[in-house]
């Protein structure tokens, strides 16, 4: 095939005599650029994990703890404005029922002679309950 | 020295061994970027660029497959991306080949023949999916099985890409050489 001998034909060109000295200044310029680069990276890394330490320290040692008690107001007094404006939640209170075995105070009871226990209501008013 | 062994010591940050490296692969890379490109300058550039990526990427090189074939595979895909920005991409259909350079384009070059110039702009025509394989085939001297592995294409791709290639520049230099004498007669015709 004549074209392919053609191809071969085709002059070559050559690379221009500064090639190299062209090629490792921009070789080392490159090599700085990456320092520089790898440099801010660290000191952003560095930046980022100190502000982390700060922030952890800040929370855990020196920012004052809540109390369970002062919690609960500050969650109340939260959840309380949030439903209120949404509507969602009518009541404010959670009434507590407490269950007692009066069992063993009955068997203590029989020991003793018998009386009679008149239980009555001494307060007047109605139970109150526990708010949160 | 072996360049297995000047790629290790480039892998361990040694200058002279790259320097090295340079000195035997400058001209055939740029050589190969100039035929791809059709601008030397720009061949010159990207085959900096070509050195600049064996320098810095030397890590990544496994030698599993020769240097050449690594710094090459770099080399196409530069100069492939640098085509694709500048869309220098001429898509013309192998089939429907229509020949639209102007007549003056075939006068003869004093330092070249006009069949080489032919030959050129041809080339410079053919778009890079045919045009790589040949041009390492042909004017690289690379084996079919060395461009498929630069290319990473399987081997049947290759062969089918080199022979439509081939084709193509053979139909132009046919229609150029037509067109030629056609000129010349209707000159001579003129001139009675």
């Amino acid at each position: 095939m004549d074209e392919l001998n053609l191809l071969k034909k085709l002059e070559r060109v050559k690379a221009p005599p500064d090639f190299e000295q062209k090629l490792l200044a921009q070789v080392s310029l490159r090599k700085r650029k990456k320092l520089r680069v790898k440099y801010f990276r660290l000191s952003l890394a560095g930046a980022f994990s100190a502000a982390l330490v700060f922030f952890i320290v800040m929370n855990v040692f020196i920012l004052p703890k809540k109390s369970p008690v002062e919690f609960a107001d500050f969650e109340k007094g939260f959840s309380s404005a949030f439903q209120r404006g949404k509507g969602l939640r009518k009541r404010e209170t959670i009434p507590i029922i407490e269950a007692v075995d009066y069992t063993g105070e009955i068997r203590t009871l029989s020991r003793e002679p018998q009386t009679i226990y008149l239980l009555e209501q001494v307060f007047e008013g109605t139970s109150t309950e526990i708010k949160y | 020295m072996d360049e297995q062994e000047l790629v290790r010591q480039i892998q361990e940050g040694d200058e002279m061994a790259f320097t090295e490296l340079v000195r035997i692969y400058k001209d055939r890379i740029v050589n190969f970027l100039c035929k791809l490109t059709g601008d030397y300058q720009k061949a010159v550039d990207l085959s900096q660029e070509t050195f600049m990526r064996v320098y810095f990427k030397a890590h990544q090189y496994k030698p599993v497959a020769p240097f050449s074939s690594w710094i090459y595979t770099i080399a196409s895909n530069l100069a492939k991306t640098e085509m694709k920005k500048m869309r220098k991409f001429s898509f013309v259909s192998l089939d429907d080949v229509q020949n639209t350079l102007p007549i003056e384009a075939y006068a003869k070059n004093p330092s070249e023949s006009g069949m080489i110039s032919n030959l050129k702009k041809a080339l410079n025509s053919l778009h890079p999916r045919y045009k790589i394989p040949v041009i390492l085939k042909d004017i690289e001297g690379f084996s079919q099985e060395e461009i498929a592995q630069i290319l990473k294409r399987p081997l049947g791709t290759i062969k089918a890409r080199i022979n439509r290639g081939r084709n193509y520049l053979k139909k132009e230099l046919e229609k150029t050489s037509y067109k030629e004498n056609s000129f010349v007669k209707k000159e001579e015709c003129q001139n009675g």
